[in-house]
């Protein structure tokens, strides 16, 4: 299952919130979720592997958006 | 010579809260390092003070004051003075507009509660009272103290005190208790 939360323009706990509200609904899969600052990044990868998910890769755009992909098989 | 023994006994202050109907105080400083030392000293001398932001109407000092019972203004500021600390103002309370505010904002997420303290936000799941996130502040030992508590639970003998050394980890520190009045275990 695949999944994407839109977590820009929020500031934390928000991100880190959704993302556990999505790890909730996928179970297992991949989940991509879009922030648009660096503490988010940071605390959404936090958060991910404190449910024992993998990170699969943070792209980090130009414009501001990160993208951080993360696993769970 | 009762009396004269008297005067070397060490008083002890009757806490009265500072809110408690009274008329209230505010203690300006010029540094928030000072605030912090200025309320330990305080609290170790058993007055019941409290840390909060400035009133609008207060344009010197730093971004926290300390409220305490007016009534006691002498008592308060010879204990600050009995450790070199000086207010750069000690102000009463005598109008809307010299109100101190509440550093503190809750947010109810349903499941979790976020508490922020001046800069620094922690927020726990209710069910267990388990930290999920830390985060705010610009501090550079952030990033250590959201490695320390996150997914530890409030229970748990981890007061962000004994990890944070910054004015954020101070922040967080009063995050953490207004968060276990609100969320008491």
């Amino acid at each position: 299952m695949e999944k994407e939360v839109d977590a820009r323009g929020l500031s934390c706990p928000q991100p880190v919130l959704m993302t556990f509200e999505a790890i909730q609904q996928v179970k297992k899969g991949t989940i991509t979720i879009l922030v648009d600052n660096e503490t988010s990044t940071e605390n959404v990868m936090r958060a991910a592997q404190s449910k024992g998910w993998t990170i699969l890769a943070v792209d980090k755009a130009p414009n501001g958006v990160n993208t951080i992909r993360i696993e769970n098989k | 010579m009762t009396g004269f023994f008297e005067r070397f006994r060490k008083t002890k202050v009757t806490p009265q809260p500072a809110s408690a109907g009274g008329r209230e105080g505010i203690l300006v400083f010029s540094h928030t390092s000072e605030v912090i030392a200025a309320e330990a000293c305080l609290k170790d001398a058993g007055f019941d003070v409290r840390v909060m932001g400035p009133p609008p109407a207060l344009h010197t000092g730093c971004d926290l004051v300390i409220a305490f019972p007016l009534i006691l203004q002498l008592e308060v500021t010879q204990a600050l003075r009995n450790r070199r600390i000086v207010p750069l103002q000690v102000v009463p309370v005598d109008n809307v507009l010299l109100e101190p505010v509440s550093l503190f904002q809750t947010v109810d997420y349903g499941a979790y509660r976020m508490v922020r303290a001046a800069n620094m936000k922690l927020t726990i799941r209710k069910s267990d009272r388990t930290i999920v996130n830390v985060s705010g502040g610009g501090c550079p030992d952030v990033p250590y103290l959201a490695e320390q508590l996150i997914g530890r639970k409030m229970s748990e003998d981890i007061e962000p005190k004994r990890y944070g050394k910054t004015l954020c980890g101070y922040a967080l520190q009063l995050a953490w208790e207004e968060m276990n009045r609100q969320c008491p275990g």
